[in-house]
């Protein structure tokens, strides 16, 4: 008795996986992702890859609750309930490795699709790769705007690349602007040395002509992994901009803050790019010194006031990893969920089709966990709908202060003087 | 071109530059009683600032409290890696000793990032934080603090190479350890007292240093790369060549990178050594 | 000395060309399996490499740790000459090697004077500030880096997409013929020189020869075979940037390579690339994931071990009373060890006289 009732849910479930066409609902969709876990950034591809597990384990389990795609039951409907398999490769930040897991994860692991890469350059060599194998390769992170201007068919990335991050702290001094007798004019660039810092610094510089209210001050760069920046600083000192646009890392970041304290230089407010101004160890090792950096950021906990779902997934992966998301994570959770969107809809590993779909992909904003505006790739494959919100650190708290339809907390310009 | 100005960049760059020098004094004792250079310097003084950081947190101990317990502490650091790794390298050849020296930094920096992962750690709100101003000059107190600090030790160092008995053995035993040992001077104590010695010159910078810089695994490589050259530039083994090479390369790269360029400030720094070996092949105050 | 292993030329040359036949018929196995095709790449060239730094580190004695420059010249000029002019990739390796050369032999001019780790500082100076250079040089790229242009894939463009195999040979043809050559090398009255140089550069002097411009000669096949293998590494990356054909630890992991297997050896580099290579990469795959760098726990022991009980490098090993017993009776012995002696070189220079 009881062996026939067992038996007949699992005939008609084969049967409606037969029924389904070429994918059987037992076959799971394999996707390669490329992170560096070993070496000195280690902990950030962690972080990174465990947005891209959040996403999976969302889209694979049953999330009633969560609205939105893929979370209510499990796999991809589109391939009759297909889960998806993470395989992930470390690459070490190294180009050459990168390249190499590419081929093995395409080759002798059979991935439907790529997705990483942290590393600007990793992602160039491995999406080579991809490209001549013509394998799908979508990037939640990569910033380089290079990219995306190399004419390839399988890449794809749904961050804004380091060009359009530049943009929006224009966009930013002009709004500011708007309610000011006395108009921000002057603006200096301090980079770091790295590809990161210097695509800015360019990005920056090619800027002037379109803000045109706005001048170029000095343009500092250092070599990252300097012991003191006592001679920028006296040269952003004598230089007096108005405001201080930033791309420095974690560590350069606090000896940079702690330099402008000691000589009290007093710009009317310093932007960053990336989270280095509002970190953890910038919050540890600063105290109240860290308050009223501003951080131009891709995501932040604030807007879950707007749109339940980003407390949700925070709240999961806080759950699930013991640790607080940031807007990398959050960044490659919403890649990995649009290549999901596109391979569902392609309804097969085919990579043509997932191309195809992807290529096709229009995702709202109230899908994604982002402040954007929805995601949608122009023929380069850079999604167009992203959107920058700049944070402030209040009381020690980063609290998202623009655009003002997304503010929680008040703007505090310019910084008050050093105490 | 203000006066303050040049005051301000001569200032940070003498701050920066004792740092240097003490490091790479600590560096130059070593080598010069017993030539073998040490590939794992910059490592000590990650630890000797992890201990400091520590020490902070642990205990709210100040840096300038744990100064002379941190360099206590790598006295003995330095005593137990001759013991233990450097004497049974001795008989080998400079390779072997490059190469265990360099083992043993790979080995320090991920045993560092293992205990402690990756990230940066820094001292807040230490008693030598603040500032000084004289006139228009900023002296920022950390700086202060390693300038007096620094100029202490190697006063200090000085004092006990060539003002005490067992700096005469020291000196013997760099000389010529053969004739050293029929005087009854052990060389081999000799040599652990120069590992010990030199690694808590160096536990002393890394004090100094933790009030105002942070701490992660791999520290050592931002400072200890121009501790080597200051090391060359003066000499091997002389320790007022690497201080007087220390304090250039200090001021050489604050008013290379205020003149010049900050992204390139080391390479003045590079070229400067070249050009005095060119002249001087034994760097500044080299043994001929 | 060699008596015994004189009367078995034909064993140790047997045993070579079946030790080639099967690394020549190894991708039949490893072909489709680019993880342990790639593995073999890389020991390849990093033996290129470490046969390379040997020239002058290992024959002359001249420890440099900034062996990196030269490969990263190789890799920069053959990129940049097919990205800004279309020159063919393979003249772009006659062209990476001449100027590594020549540019070593530059660096050398000064250099050479020093001894010890004066010599060894002035390498890495030099070699980081060529990085930090490039760092900020806009005409090589900066700090992005270049791409090689994706072409149709064949031995004309040095491109090969689908099937690597074609670059494991040519890694491997690299290696005999490097290896070759400083087989002859050593045996040449070069090499003696070379080796007397290393011992007593005065001694040298003092016979009438001169020690920079040996050195130099060193110097200038050591860069050219590094430079020749930055060129590969370009091909098979088809990207360059400072970082990763520059940084200081490329300098470094040449060097080490090197020692770990013994200076001076012919099979030294080969046998540290063969160790290390693989000990990096299992390592990596094992270990990884954990973000606490195991691996270089293991690997920074295993160096510091490697020091305490084999001081002369693995080689060291083959120098052990049973081994040598053994490689005696295989006719291998004066492959892999023999060190030409002295004598040899006062012979010679009688003869020259």
């Amino acid at each position: 008795m009881f062996r026939k009732r067992r038996i007949i849910p699992v005939v008609v479930a084969a049967a409606l996986a037969l029924a389904g066409g070429d994918v059987l609902a037992a076959d799971p969709v394999k996707v390669g992702a490329l992170y560096p876990l070993s070496g000195q950034v280690a902990k950030s591809g962690e972080d990174t890859l465990n947005g891209i597990r959040l996403a999976i384990e969302i889209i694979n389990k049953d999330y009633p609750d969560l609205k939105m795609p893929f979370a209510a039951g499990e796999g991809l409907p589109g391939l009759n309930g297909a889960l998806i398999e993470l395989v992930a490769a470390d690459h070490q930040g190294s180009p050459e490795i990168g390249m190499a897991e590419a081929e093995r994860l395409i080759v002798q692991e059979k991935v439907a699709a790529l997705i990483g890469a942290f590393h600007s350059s990793v992602a160039a060599t491995s999406s080579q790769v991809a490209e001549r194998m013509g394998t799908p390769y979508i990037s939640g992170e990569s910033e380089a705007s290079t990219l995306t201007e190399r004419g390839y068919r399988w890449f794809f990335r749904t961050t804004p690349s380091s060009r359009t991050q530049a943009r929006d702290f224009f966009v930013f001094l002009r709004d500011l602007n708007k309610n000011r007798d006395a108009p921000i004019k002057t603006i200096a660039v301090v980079h770091e040395n790295t590809l990161w810092g210097q695509e800015f610094a360019k990005s920056v510089a090619g800027y002037f002509k379109e803000f045109s209210e706005f001048q170029p001050s000095i343009v500092v760069g250092y070599q990252q992994g300097t012991s003191d920046v006592t001679s920028e600083v006296q040269r952003l000192i004598a230089a007096k901009p108005d405001v201080v646009f930033h791309a420095s890392y974690d560590a350069e970041a606090i000896l940079f803050a702690r330099t402008y304290k000691q000589f009290n230089f007093n710009p009317q407010g310093v932007l960053a790019i990336g989270a280095a101004f509002g970190s953890n160890a910038f919050r540890d090792a600063l105290g109240p010194d860290a308050n009223y950096f501003l951080v131009r950021e891709h995501w932040s906990r604030d807007l879950a006031d707007r749109n339940p779902l980003v407390g949700q997934v925070a709240k999961m992966y806080r759950e699930r990893f013991g640790k607080d998301m940031d807007g990398t994570p959050a960044r490659a959770f919403t890649a990995m969920m649009v290549l999901a969107d596109a391979i569902n809809r392609a309804g097969s590993t085919e990579p043509e089709k997932i191309r195809a779909a992807l290529a096709a992909t229009r995702m709202p904003p109230e899908a994604t966990i982002m402040p954007w505006e929805g995601v949608q790739f122009d023929e380069t494959g850079q999604n167009t709908l992203t959107r920058g919100i700049f944070v402030q650190t209040l009381d020690g708290v980063p609290k998202m202060v623009w655009p003002a339809e997304l503010a929680v907390a008040k703007l505090v310009w310019p910084r008050p003087v050093w105490r | 071109m203000s006066d303050q100005l040049i005051a301000q960049l001569v200032v940070s760059g003498l701050g920066m530059g004792f740092i240097f020098a003490l490091i790479a004094i600590g560096l130059t004792l070593i080598y010069g009683v017993m030539e073998v250079v040490n590939f794992a310097h910059g490592e000590f003084l990650m630890i000797g600032m992890y201990a400091s950081y520590l020490a902070y947190v642990t205990w709210g101990a100040d840096p300038v409290v744990s100064l002379p317990f941190i360099a206590l502490l790598m006295f003995v650091f330095g005593v137990a890696v001759y013991y233990l790794l450097i004497r049974r390298v001795l008989t080998g050849s400079m390779h072997a000793q490059i190469f265990a020296t360099f083992g043993l930094m790979v080995f320090l920096q991920a045993a560092a990032q293992f205990f402690m992962g990756a990230d940066y750690f820094a001292i807040q709100n230490s008693w030598l934080s603040g500032v000084i101003t004289i006139g228009d000059v900023v002296l920022p107190m950390p700086q202060i603090a390693a300038v007096v600090g620094a100029s202490l030790a190697t006063l200090l160092l000085y004092a006990l190479v060539f003002r005490t008995s067992l700096g005469r053995q020291l000196r013997a035993a760099a000389q010529d350890a053969q004739a050293a040992s029929t005087l009854g001077i052990n060389p081999s104590t000799m040599y652990a007292l120069a590992w010990g010695f030199g690694s808590a010159c160096v536990g002393v910078a890394a004090s100094l240093l933790s009030n105002f810089y942070y701490v992660f695994p791999r520290v050592g490589a931002v400072f200890v790369l121009l501790a080597y050259v200051a090391v060359a530039l003066g000499g091997f083994g002389s320790i007022h060549g690497a201080l007087v090479a220390g304090l250039l390369i200090g001021l050489l790269q604050v008013a290379m990178g205020f003149f010049v360029s900050s992204e390139l400030k080391f390479v003045p720094v590079y070229m400067l050594y070249l050009a005095v070996v060119l002249l001087r092949p034994r760097g500044l105050f080299g043994r001929m | 000395m060699t008596g015994t292993s004189r009367a078995y030329p034909v064993v140790a040359l047997s045993g070579l060309l079946l030790l080639l036949g099967v690394l020549l018929a190894l991708p039949l196995y490893i072909a489709d399996r680019p993880f342990e095709l790639r593995m073999a790449i890389l020991i390849f060239l990093f033996a290129v490499m470490g046969q390379g730094w040997n020239v002058l580190g290992g024959f002359a004695g001249q420890v440099s740790i900034g062996h990196g420059l030269y490969f990263g010249l190789g890799a920069y000029t053959a990129v940049l000459l097919a990205v800004k002019f279309g020159v063919n990739p393979w003249l772009g390796m006659l062209a990476g090697t001449a100027l590594a050369s020549l540019c070593g032999v530059l660096v050398g001019i000064p250099c050479f004077r020093l001894r010890g780790h004066y010599f060894v500082i002035a390498t890495l100076v030099v070699a980081e500030s060529v990085f930090q250079v490039f760092t900020v040089w806009e005409w090589v790229g900066s700090a992005v880096g270049i791409e090689l242009p994706v072409k149709s894939e064949g031995w004309i463009n040095f491109q090969f997409h689908r099937d690597k195999t074609p670059y494991y040979y040519i890694a491997l043809t690299m290696l005999v013929v490097v290896t070759a050559g400083l087989w002859w090398l050593r045996r040449s009255r070069i090499g003696f020189l070379l080796r007397a140089i290393r011992d007593d550069e005065e001694a040298v002097r003092s016979l009438g020869f001169s020690p920079h411009l040996y050195k130099s000669l060193a110097m200038a096949i050591s860069a050219g075979i590094l430079g020749a293998a930055g060129v590969f590494h370009a091909q098979y990356v088809l990207f360059v940037d400072p970082f990763s054909v520059l940084g200081l630890h490329i300098s470094v992991m040449v060097a080490l390579f090197a020692i770990l297997g013994g200076t001076g050896t012919l099979a030294g580099p080969i046998l540290g690339a063969a160790i290390l290579v693989p000990l990096s990469e299992y390592s990596r795959v094992h270990f990884s994931g954990s973000g606490r760098n195991v691996d270089l726990l293991i690997y920074g022991f295993l160096i510091m071990v490697i020091a305490v009980y084999r001081p002369d490098g693995l080689m060291g090993l083959l120098r052990s009373r049973p081994v040598l017993t053994m490689l005696d009776r295989l006719g291998l012995r004066s492959v892999l060890l023999q060190s030409p002696h002295i004598k040899n070189i006062r012979k010679g220079n009688s003869h020259a006289a």
